[in-house]
């Protein structure tokens, strides 16, 4: 049940076998899977295709895979995930800003594959509106973006300004990992000052007051070196 | 960082001085002895001093003290003294030769030094190119040998699980050892950051959580409101305090706990992993953190290659700090990873 009818998933390497992993991750469902095995070849594609969702690898032989991704996401609102063999910390984050939704680090397992997979296709079908206007329920906490006015087991909880900035920011790109300037940006605005700094001192006290338990936290997830991301199912 | 080129521009001055101070007492010693000796002892005296600036301090330094020597030798050495002209006219020759041999001496030095660092920056790329290379050219067949077996994966029969088992060893392997090279080259990136230690305890328990056989977990964190900062490069420093957990894990009994804190120690953040295992007897404490190092008496399927701590103390180390480990009280060990801290005022004034 990899993604719902109709869905045309665009799969861009140049290893036949990891493209064939990909498919066969993507075969119990019914979407449709085209292939690209160089980054011309698969910008033409996405433009004629307009998938739903893209898969891509970064070791392309003609192009690099970040000007691939800054490329589609010119355009197009199609989640990209990206597959890499490296781990570092900087390339994730160059990613991330770049437009792409997700990452997985090679080798990857295929169910993990297919999980992250279908929860970007579920979260962009749901995209515009989320996360602004409604009322959000998880367990026992209450939360109203627009009043705002944060419960837990029906108890209100003060937040201040900056937590509550934070927490809306999070909240509206749900399942997607936030880079710690994404995050900065989008809370304190160009203000100067020692980023890193100030969104952890938030992010533990927002944590303090959301989590179960704030030494293991579930809601609000640290992705170790570049961002955090939240996380509600 | 700002007060780099200032401190920078502060030794150039200083060596300019000693070299110029160096050049002075060479020539007062060759003027005291100007009775016992000739030109040639003059010309090697200063040759010998340019080259040693110009190896120490580069071109620039080698050039001046060719000319520095150059005046000084005509002008107490040479007769007359305390004058530029020259008695013989042959000397102008020999002095000519002089300054011609020490600023092409100046110059060959030179060049043999900025050709060796460039070599050298040239063998750290090719290395770094290598490993990246070898890590996708690995990384990406296992991922195929993985997803295959995966697939054929039925519930009567293991051996397609037990592939996918061994190709998550391998790829952990590789992984070691790229780590491994990379800190015995001194090429670990480390971003240092102000990071917090809770986060980092999180992140921990979130890695390992599955992995202990069974084992708890136990994070102790301070109830107060005292923020726990360091300067780390959190990524690098969550493997090595997962590589500590793991090995607690592995020398400890089934079901014994693991305890995780952070504590301030003056300028250090400490983060602590301490077990209920055996213990470590003082002769080997140091022998554990050398890659491969296995413990007497330990089976040899206790899982991994014996490179966990060896890389948790490059990684300490790559960022200043350090890895050590101890007796704990009520048995154990205790393993220490510090990290530099950020002083409470450096907070608040952010």
């Amino acid at each position: 049940m990899a993604a719902p009818t109709g869905d045309v998933v665009l799969v861009i390497d140049d290893e036949p076998q990891i493209r064939r992993v990909v498919r066969n991750a993507l075969a119990a469902g019914e979407s449709r899977v085209l292939e690209a095995s160089t980054g011309r070849a698969a910008i033409d594609l996405a433009a004629a295709e307009r998938p739903a969702l893209i898969v891509l690898d970064l070791g392309l032989p003609d192009m690099a895979g970040i000007d691939v991704c800054r490329e589609i996401r010119a355009w197009s609102t199609a989640p990209i995930i990206v597959l890499s063999a490296r781990h570092a910390d900087a390339e994730k984050v160059a990613l991330l800003d770049a437009g792409a939704d997700d990452y997985i680090t090679k080798p990857f397992s295929p169910s993990e594959l297919d999980a992250r997979i279908r929860a970007q296709l579920r979260r962009s079908r749901l995209a515009p509106a989320a996360g602004e206007g409604e009322v959000i329920v998880i367990g026992p906490l209450m939360i109203d973006p627009v009043k705002p006015s944060f419960k837990r087991d029906g108890v209100p909880i003060h937040l201040t300004k900056t937590e509550w900035e934070l927490f809306r920011t999070l909240i509206k790109h749900a399942g997607r990992t936030l880079t710690h300037r994404q995050l900065f940006h989008a809370v304190w605005g160009n203000s100067s000052g020692d980023m890193q700094q100030y969104l952890r001192v938030h992010v533990r006290s927002l944590r303090r007051k959301i989590e179960a338990d704030p030494v293991r936290p579930v809601l609000i997830v640290t992705e170790p070196g570049v961002g955090y991301r939240f996380d509600h199912e | 960082m700002t007060s780099a080129p200032a401190s920078r521009r502060g030794i150039r001055t200083g060596e300019w001085a000693a070299w110029l101070v160096a050049l002075a007492l060479v020539t007062v010693v060759l003027v005291a002895f100007r009775a016992r000796l000739n030109e040639a002892h003059y010309a090697l005296a200063y040759l010998l001093l340019v080259q040693g600036a110009s190896a120490r301090g580069g071109r620039p330094l080698g050039v001046a003290l060719a000319v520095g020597s150059f005046v000084c030798f005509d002008l107490f050495l040479l007769p007359p003294y305390g004058t530029l002209t020259i008695q013989n006219p042959l000397n102008w020759l020999a002095l000519l030769a002089f300054l011609a041999t020490s600023l092409i001496s100046a110059e060959l030095l030179y060049r043999a030094q900025a050709e060796r660092a460039a070599a050298l920056e040239a063998a750290h790329r090719a290395k770094d190119q290598v490993l990246a290379a070898v890590s996708h050219d690995l990384r990406t067949p296992l991922t195929t040998i993985k997803a295959l077996a995966h697939e054929l994966a039925t519930p009567d029969d293991d051996r397609a699980a037990v592939i996918e088992e061994e190709a998550d060893r391998l790829t952990e392997l590789v992984g070691q050892l790229l780590d491994l090279s990379r800190i015995a080259s001194g090429a670990v990136v480390v971003n240092a950051q102000p990071n917090e230690a809770e986060d980092l305890l999180g992140a921990a328990a979130q890695r390992v959580a599955g992995r202990l056989d069974g084992r708890e977990l136990r994070i102790a964190v301070t109830t107060d409101d005292v923020l726990s900062f360091g300067r780390f490069d959190f990524s690098q420093t969550l493997r090595a305090l997962v590589n500590l957990i793991e090995n607690a894990a592995k020398y400890s009994p089934a079901g014994a706990p693991i305890d995780v804190w952070a504590k301030r120690d003056g300028r250090w953040l400490v983060f602590v992993v301490g077990d209920r295992g055996p213990g470590i007897p003082a002769a080997e404490r140091d022998r554990i953190f050398e890659p491969y190092y296995r413990r007497p008496g330990v089976a040899p399927d206790a899982g991994g290659a014996g490179l966990g701590l060896s890389i948790a103390r490059g990684i300490a180390e790559a960022q200043g700090g350090t890895l050590d480990v101890g007796e704990r009280e009520g048995g154990g060990s205790e393993f220490r990873l510090s990290v530099p801290a950020i002083a409470e005022a450096e907070l608040r004034r952010g």
